[in-house]
């Protein structure tokens, strides 16, 4: 006999389609619910970004094509939306963008910093997420320069991580930046 | 820097026709090939592990994973080992590149026989066999330690390089041959979606190469001529009178100096327009294959076909557009290049294995993925005095496949049939 009797599809991916579509009758039970009990506050909103976010972050967990640089570069702008979001919804009160921006930038950049000086040598696979985080982290300059932020102090504390961080990469690994870009940038 | 280290570092670049095949697979359309090997004896799994290292110590182009670039994917060392596992899905499923620690290439087993499923990013079907050799081989020598003391006392040497040779051997100015008409389409209903049928047709050799011979054609000729009559007979009720297209991919090595062990080969298409060119019978269809054969298969009409691929890949338009757009653009285009052929039928011919070795292997298999356009392909390998040719289908029927199988038997060739019980 030269094939197995009994050919296997694999149930991984059914299972992540059930549990795809359950998540998405519960939103809309959520979205039901809140429109006929409660129609004056919108909580279903966020309930289904926190349903949305835990998901993005389970898909992105098992596939198992990532580093740890990727998993922080990820939950950082993740988060990052998540968290304005609410703060959109909830009145836009401006808690997003003066406090937990700022400080989920200055935790991806320590974060980040920390990794280079663990492991410099094997630098060159985060060295694209370094600077993509390094960019992201312009982001309270941007809001500063157009009056979005009433309490600065966070922001410019994030952006001086961002570029202590920023040098001492150059210093310790100009050479693998140069070569993660050249192999990523290549045309 | 420590060695591990130091081989992390090491990327390159795709050849100019893998490129395309990580931006347009899927599971729909896998771009995998598989070689099969049939030995005389129970696969010992361990061993068989052991043997994957081995090659993949003296093929190290193989030791990579597929890495997304912003402009194009590239391929970065792999430092994990495989995941030699026994057969349990269909032939030639695509490889998802976060499964088998991201390997190109999945080794798999049952009962006797070891398969090696290759994403075609990673290198062609020849070049391919000479990997899964040098497994078999080590394999071997390591099952049977006594007869093959020398052989473990020695290295096998192997002789390659990964330059990209359609770079190296491209014509600027060589005008594209590429015909404009769609072609036939093959008609059916369905195997449920992921499942394939795999039917191999194992034909004696000899009788074969005899009836080429009475023919004056040579035996890929001869099978292509069989393939489109058996579409005739079948499945050809079109109204739109599209002609039946077979694409034969051609190994380049044989017309370009070339030791490359990644991507170097070109195609040529059979374009038979069965009512213009009135091709009702079989030794009509086969003198007009005979035909396309002479004209197509030249130096010169291969150089333009590989061109014109080669400056697709090397148009600085094309070139400068980011990965994450160009997916979905060839994706669609793909969608109607397919509409192009009506079938491929790619023989990689004989399967050369040492002397001492061969009392252990019964037989080689080749096998490469249908898809939604082609819904049947067909494939071709010799080994000893055996021609096999496999048909892989998502039809969920096996009339063309039968049709094909009478022919040859009315031919007085002796055919022996082996299937995944799929369709047969």
């Amino acid at each position: 006999m030269l094939y197995p009797q009994k050919l296997n599809r694999k149930k991984g991916d059914l299972l992540i389609k059930i549990f795809i579509g359950i998540s998405i009758i519960l939103a809309i039970i959520l979205v039901l619910i809140n429109h006929f009990v409660t129609p004056d506050v919108q909580w279903a909103g966020l309930a289904n970004a926190g349903i949305i976010y835990i998901w993005i972050t389970v898909i992105y967990a098992i596939s198992r094509n990532s580093n740890i640089a990727t998993h922080v570069l990820f939950q950082a702008i993740a988060i990052s939306v998540l968290t304005f979001y609410i703060d959109y919804k909830t009145g836009f009160r401006g808690w997003s963008i003066n406090i937990s921006i700022p400080i989920i930038i200055m935790i991806a950049n320590i974060t980040m910093l920390i990794l280079t000086i663990v492991s410099y040598k094997r630098y060159i696979r985060y060295a694209i997420c370094q600077l993509v985080i390094c960019l992201l982290s312009l982001l309270p300059l941007f809001f500063i320069y157009e009056h979005l932020v009433v309490n600065k102090t966070l922001s410019y504390i994030a952006t001086g991580i961002c570029f202590v961080n920023f040098l001492l990469t150059i210093c310790l690994s100009a050479k693998e930046v140069k070569d993660a870009v050249s192999r990523n940038f290549h045309i | 820097m420590n060695d591990e280290i130091r081989k992390t570092l090491e990327w390159r670049k795709l050849d100019n026709s893998a490129k395309l095949f990580p931006i347009s697979a899927g599971k729909k359309y896998s771009t995998v090939f598989r070689l099969s090997a049939v030995l005389n004896e129970q696969i010992q799994p361990e061993i068989l592990e052991k043997a994957v290292e081995i090659a993949l110590e003296k093929y190290k182009s193989f030791r990579v994973k597929m890495k997304n670039g912003f402009f194009w994917n590239y391929l970065e060392h792999n430092s994990k080992k495989p995941i030699i596992e026994e057969e349990k899905d269909y032939p030639c499923k695509y490889i998802n590149p976060s499964t088998n620690n991201q390997y190109l290439f999945k080794v798999t087993y049952f009962e006797s026989k070891v398969n090696i499923d290759i994403f075609h990013s990673l290198t062609d079907g020849n070049s391919g066999a000479l990997f899964f050799k040098e497994i078999i081989y080590s394999y071997l020598e390591m099952a049977h330690p006594d007869d093959f003391k020398e052989e473990l006392r020695t290295y096998r040497k192997v002789d390659y390089t990964i330059e990209d040779s359609y770079i190296k051997n491209f014509d600027k100015k060589a005008k594209n041959n590429n015909s404009s008409k769609k072609a036939y389409l093959l008609k059916g209903g369905k195997l449920k979606l992921g499942a394939i049928s795999a039917i191999h047709e194992i034909i004696d050799l000899n009788a074969l190469k005899e009836q080429a011979k009475n023919e004056n054609c040579t035996i890929t000729q001869y099978i292509t001529a069989v393939l489109i009559y058996s579409i005739y007979q079948v499945n050809f009720a079109n109204p739109k009178k599209r002609p039946i297209k077979i694409c034969i991919p051609v190994n380049l090595k044989k017309y370009f100096a070339s030791d490359t062990i990644t991507n170097f080969f070109s195609y040529i298409t059979v374009e038979a327009e069965m009512e213009k060119h009135q091709l009702d019978t079989f030794p009509k269809i086969l003198e007009f294959v005979k035909k396309e054969f002479e004209k197509k298969l030249t130096q010169e009409e291969i150089k333009k076909t590989m061109s014109g691929n080669v400056k697709l890949g090397t148009n600085p338009f094309i070139k400068r557009i980011p990965l994450f757009l160009k997916k979905p653009i060839v994706r669609l285009s793909y969608l109607e290049i397919r509409k192009y052929t009506t079938m491929t039928f790619s023989n990689i011919g004989r399967i050369g294995i040492i002397g001492k070795y061969q009392k252990y292997i019964d037989n080689f298999f080749m096998l490469i993925a249908p898809e939604s356009a082609e819904k049947i392909k067909c494939s071709a390998c010799s080994y000893e005095n055996k021609f096999t040719l496999t048909f892989t289908s998502i039809l969920n029927n096996s009339y063309i496949e039968k049709t094909f199988l009478s022919f040859l038997e009315d031919k007085k060739i002796a055919v022996k049939i082996e299937s995944n019980g799929v369709n047969m």
